[in-house]
């Protein structure tokens, strides 16, 4: 068996410079450790959109205000407040989260922090998704899966659950069912893609030009070419969007399903979900990213990058191994 | 500006301090023969002043169009020290894409600078504006952004295996020349004239090299902070 000390000095060379591979007990990223690389990325893109010049104005907090209206009393109340709190507060508090994501960001990607940076990147994205996001829309009516429902910010704490190192790894086809066991993992992700194809069967999909509406919204302030791909996008979802919900919706719940059928299936229908989650980046306008006012890449890139947690590796299921902890000379 | 003023102000002061720090490495491994990566550490001395100079005008050191001919040149510079490396992968048996992250790092400047002078020659004509929203070609600040972020989760998740300096030292008195390191070992690694310095100026044996740590927090610090100018570019 190769021991971690190995494992580090094979993984030195992947480094340069002097005093490169000094540690024992630092092994090369496996599998999860890449995702969670990926995953510290976006985080790090996320704060760094925070710090835009828009965040801290006014702009902001009425943004976040906007996702009070139609949820109920008891949501949208601490919405209101916050919103109004960071109308007053702009540079502190926009500062403040924009810290607090560049801390996560760096804490995952730093292994010694990668577990405390998940577990705050779980508080942090339920208290963004109940103020920021108003929980997606999801009861407000207002969720679309165009438009980024149920909440970006809610799958980065899904994946933060699925990509959590545990003390003993479980016995698992994939990177996600090693956290938190096969079943658990399969369950979150019908939950989640099912929810997806539910919302897309709403009225705020498929009414009369909701689709078209949502996706040429986003074409202000883009770059030709994005906003060109979107308008021409609504201009034939004008008069398709209710055939296009449907279609959607089924290829969701297809995808929902997905992951209980046989392994070379299962790869088919994640690839599947990867092109879904392309097409909804798009129709998303990429987040907005481009525009100068995104708070960040929306859900397309963190459906596919949840698809590729559910990736069946070829290595054999783990026999409850020991993770994180060196092996013993 | 196009983000808030105390912000450039903190992030141009953060490149000041890189800046300072990298070239106190350069004058250090000059006067006490340790080792450190000359070039790498040049470059982000320059980096660390431009980009001062790009988030705070008042911080402009160069003429117009001298960034661009430096990074230019720098962005050829390490793209054909990264080749070199990719080439040498099948020799070494490894891949160490070092100088990659500065081949990319001095493009992501000579865009910056190039989309700047743009705007700013569209805005008034002069050349004298500063950054900020609305450069030529966003998309391609964003993919540069996004690239330059990969590299720095990357470099942050090596940090542990970077030896601290007093490891380096003890390693440095117990392995007094490459040439006794067993070939293939991680201190091969370290002594291996490409990792060191590129065997092109003589080191004292047994001098420690400068902390590879904090030269990894360098890249770090670079990395955000010219993300940072970028995704203000959008």
């Amino acid at each position: 068996m190769t021991s971690y000390a190995t494992q580090a000095r094979s993984a030195g060379g992947c480094l340069s410079g002097p005093g490169v591979a000094g540690q024992e007990g630092w092994a090369a990223p496996d599998a999860r450790r890449k995702l969670q690389l990926l995953l510290a990325g976006i985080w790090l893109l996320d704060a760094v959109l925070q710090f835009q010049a828009f965040m801290f104005g006014k702009g902001f907090a009425q943004m976040l205000a906007g996702t009070a209206p139609g949820n109920p009393a008891v949501i949208a109340g601490p919405i209101s407040w916050s919103a109004r709190l960071i109308a007053q507060h702009g540079v502190v508090t926009n500062a403040l989260f924009a810290t607090i994501q560049l801390l996560i960001a760096l804490g995952i990607a730093f292994r010694p922090t990668v577990r405390l940076a998940l577990g705050l990147s779980i508080a942090w994205s339920l208290a963004v998704w109940w103020l920021g996001e108003g929980l997606g829309g999801v009861l407000s009516g207002a969720g679309s899966p165009v438009n980024g429902a149920p909440g970006a910010v809610i799958i980065y704490a899904l994946l933060a659950v699925l990509l959590w190192p545990p003390r003993r790894e479980r016995p698992a086809s994939f990177v996600a069912g090693r956290s938190t066991g096969p079943a658990v993992a399969r369950a979150l992700w019908l939950v989640l893609w099912g929810s997806l194809a539910y919302l897309a069967l709403q009225p705020a999909t498929t009414a009369r030009g909701a689709i078209s509406g949502m996706i040429s919204g986003m074409a202000g302030g883009e770059p030709g070419w994005l906003a060109g791909i979107d308008r021409h996008l609504a201009a034939f979802l004008a008069t398709h969007g209710g055939a296009a919900a449907v279609v959607l919706a089924v290829v969701l719940a297809i995808v929902a399903v997905g992951v209980y059928l046989p392994r070379p299936a299962v790869r088919a229908v994640l690839v599947v979900a990867i092109v879904t989650a392309a097409v909804i980046w798009l129709a998303e306008g990429l987040g907005g990213l481009l525009t100068g006012g995104g708070t960040d890449p929306n859900s397309g890139p963190l459906l596919a990058l949840l698809a590729l947690t559910y990736w069946p590796l070829a290595a054999a299921p783990l026999a409850a191994a020991p993770l994180a902890r060196p092996e013993k000379a | 500006m196009a983000g808030q003023t105390w912000l450039a102000d903190t992030f141009a002061g953060v490149m000041l301090l890189t800046a300072a720090y990298c070239l106190a490495r350069l004058v250090i491994s000059w006067r006490q023969h340790r080792r450190t990566d000359h070039q790498v550490d040049a470059i982000h001395v320059l980096m660390g002043v431009a980009m001062a100079g790009m988030l705070v005008p008042a911080l402009r050191v160069f003429w117009a169009g001298g960034w661009e001919v430096i990074f230019g040149a720098g962005t050829v510079w390490f793209g054909w020290q990264a080749i070199r490396e990719y080439r040498d992968r099948a020799a070494l048996g490894r891949l160490r894409p070092h100088h990659a992250q500065h081949a990319l790092g001095c493009a992501a400047m000579v865009y910056m600078f190039a989309a700047v002078t743009t705007v700013a020659k569209a805005a008034s004509g002069s050349g004298t504006g500063n950054m900020g929203g609305a450069a030529r070609y966003p998309t391609l600040a964003l993919v540069l952004g996004i690239a330059l972020f990969g590299y720095v989760v990357w470099t942050a998740d090596r940090l542990p295996a970077l030896a601290r300096v007093p490891a380096l030292v003890a390693r440095a008195v117990a392995v007094p020349s490459p040439a006794v390191v067993p070939a293939g070992s991680a201190d091969a690694l370290d002594a291996s004239p490409g990792a060191a310095n590129d065997g092109r100026s003589p080191q004292r044996h047994g001098a420690p090299p400068l902390s590879p740590r904090l030269a990894a927090c360098v890249e770090i610090a670079m990395g955000v902070t010219m993300g940072y100018a970028l995704i203000l570019m959008l």
